[in-house]
């Protein structure tokens, strides 16, 4: 026996603590998270996608009504491009940064050293990025000047939300596998084009449109498209691919995060 | 009897076909401070990773408030307080709010901040973006919110590593200022006179084996073979002077003529027992 294990006998060890009954979620815990990521996603670093998705909606709706000098009202279109915008960078680009922020500064570690649950740390990142595209989107329609009827305006916000959250939980998974935000910027880019372009492009190539049909991203600018044509704006189809999609993308980054954790 | 907060057992860890940890045995009684010290690579901080669940030992047991560290979940976080190299702040924050923040997390009043902040000598900057702190006051504010709400054992990964020796002093301070207070420190370090100043007990890590256990002052002693005394004259000479024939007489004697300046004995340190036992040197 060496000079340790005379101090080290298991019998002597007794709980020196009795710890509290595990919970899911500390509403104490989510609600600090939830404002120190509110306050977050308005630092220069974050805040320029809404603030660019509510400009790219703005200027679209004038540029439209330059090229064809007033006589078409494109303002759906330029809607559906801000939402499109707004989706991809704070939705899906912004949640991976401010992921991948907590990586580079080492906070995410000590966040999982102090108490906080994985649940915890993800319905509190999630929560402020979901509610800021809801807002901005509701900032879209205003900026590009469109108007719809209350009917609308609430398919509206149910489909510009359900794709808000689709983007933000693949902006997590993106976040899983990025080790800092210049790597977050890297690897959503070609997400985000693929995210963006299809659709935009969709009436042009006929393959695109298919492609686009099965995109969330496609299936809200159809949406907002068709309600300024006056058409319903969802179809079942349109619907199911929601619901699908927001499904294997959660599904998706509980398996991911299962495995590797929030830090790869 | 004195309640054990750390208890390892014949811990091993192996990364790949590596053993990074072997048959490591150790105890942290209540309030007092245990050192594991080693040169890089020698599994300090692996072993503060098994302790605080976030690694899985490969074999033995580890122990931390009677709760083994496999089974370690986000509750006992509130127990204990961790200070690592990769420990961050949230720079864009202030430090007041840095420390608020982890302070509703971890359930602390927020009512400690500010004497706290006093405390470690950061309350002039408490309004500060913490993004704007020198690395030594970075270092105190890990320090604070590992301590903010009073946990009863603290892990502390190379503390004082490349701070000024003034911050270091402070840090020192508040680590013996802790453990009076009766929290129990894990202290992992390569420097052996913040050991020998700080640690009750000290473990000699090398290569993933503890080489030696014990409180300083008995692993200096064992190694005490060549007994030697080191004297400085009044009138300026140095003499060392081996333990043996005539020495105590010599030394009597200059006493006695009131030559001596000063007189020391010359046991080894901490470092040269790591140098004698592994050949290999600490920093």
């Amino acid at each position: 026996m060496n000079n340790t294990q005379k101090h080290t006998g298991r019998s002597a060890v007794a709980p020196a603590v009795t710890l509290p009954k595990r919970k899911l979620i500390h509403i104490r815990k989510l609600s600090a998270i939830l404002e120190m990521k509110s306050t977050a996603l308005f630092s220069k670093n974050f805040i320029i996608g809404p603030i660019f998705a509510i400009g790219f909606a703005f200027l679209m709706d004038r540029v439209y009504n330059v090229i064809t000098d007033g006589a078409v009202d494109m303002s759906g279109m330029a809607l559906a491009m801000g939402v499109l915008m707004n989706i991809c960078m704070t939705g899906v680009y912004v949640t991976a940064a401010c992921l991948a922020e907590e990586k580079e500064k080492y906070t995410l570690r000590t966040l999982m050293t102090s108490s906080v649950n994985g649940l915890e740390f993800c319905l509190g990142s999630l929560i402020p990025v979901i509610v800021m595209q809801a807002v901005v989107n509701v900032l879209c329609v205003f900026a590009s000047g469109f108007s719809m009827n209350p009917g609308e305006w609430a398919a509206y916000l149910a489909v510009s939300t359900a794709c808000a959250i689709i983007g933000s939980v693949i902006g997590m998974i993106f976040g899983i596998f990025a080790k800092n935000q210049m790597s977050a910027g890297t690897i959503t880019t070609p997400a985000l084009l693929v995210l963006m372009m299809i659709p935009m492009f969709s009436s042009m190539i006929g393959a695109m449109e298919k492609v686009s049909s099965f995109l969330f991203t496609g299936v809200v600018y159809d949406a907002i498209l068709k309600i300024s044509m006056g058409e319903p704006p969802l179809e079942a189809k349109g619907i199911v691919i929601l619901l699908a999609e927001i499904l294997i993308s959660v599904v998706l980054f509980l398996a991911l995060y299962r495995k590797n954790g929030l830090e790869r | 009897m004195n309640q054990e907060y750390i208890s390892i057992s014949h811990l091993s860890k192996k990364f790949n076909k590596d053993f990074v940890l072997k048959d490591v045995n150790a105890v942290l009684p209540k309030g007092e401070i245990l050192g594991f010290l080693g040169p890089s690579g020698a599994g300090k901080t692996t072993t503060i990773k098994i302790l605080t669940g976030q690694l899985k030992p490969t074999s033995g047991e580890a122990y931390v408030l009677g709760i083994d560290c496999t089974h370690i979940d986000e509750r006992i976080y509130e127990q204990i307080g961790i200070v690592t190299d990769v420990s961050g702040v949230y720079e864009r924050m202030s430090v007041y709010d840095n420390l608020k923040y982890f302070a509703r997390l971890l359930n602390a009043p927020v009512s400690g901040i500010d004497p706290l902040l006093k405390r470690i000598g950061l309350y002039e900057h408490r309004k500060k973006p913490a993004g704007r702190l020198s690395k030594g006051q970075k270092q105190r504010l890990i320090l604070a919110r590992a301590v903010l709400h009073r946990p009863k054992v603290l892990f502390l990964d190379e503390p004082t590593s490349g701070l000024d020796p003034s911050t270091a002093l402070e840090i020192h301070r508040l680590l013996l200022e802790l453990k009076d207070e009766g929290m129990s420190i894990f202290l992992t370090t390569h420097n052996m006179e913040e050991a020998t100043k700080l640690c009750g007990r000290v473990a000699l890590l090398n290569e993933g084996v503890i080489v030696e256990y014990g409180t300083p002052e008995e692993i200096c002693l064992k190694y005490n073979r060549t007994k030697k005394y080191r004297v400085q004259l009044t009138d300026g000479t140095k003499h060392t002077l081996m333990q043996g024939d005539g020495t105590v007489a010599r030394i009597a004697d200059w006493i006695e003529k009131d030559q001596i300046e000063t007189l020391h004995t010359c046991e080894p340190t901490l470092e040269t027992v790591f140098l004698e036992v592994t050949g290999r040197e600490l920093q």
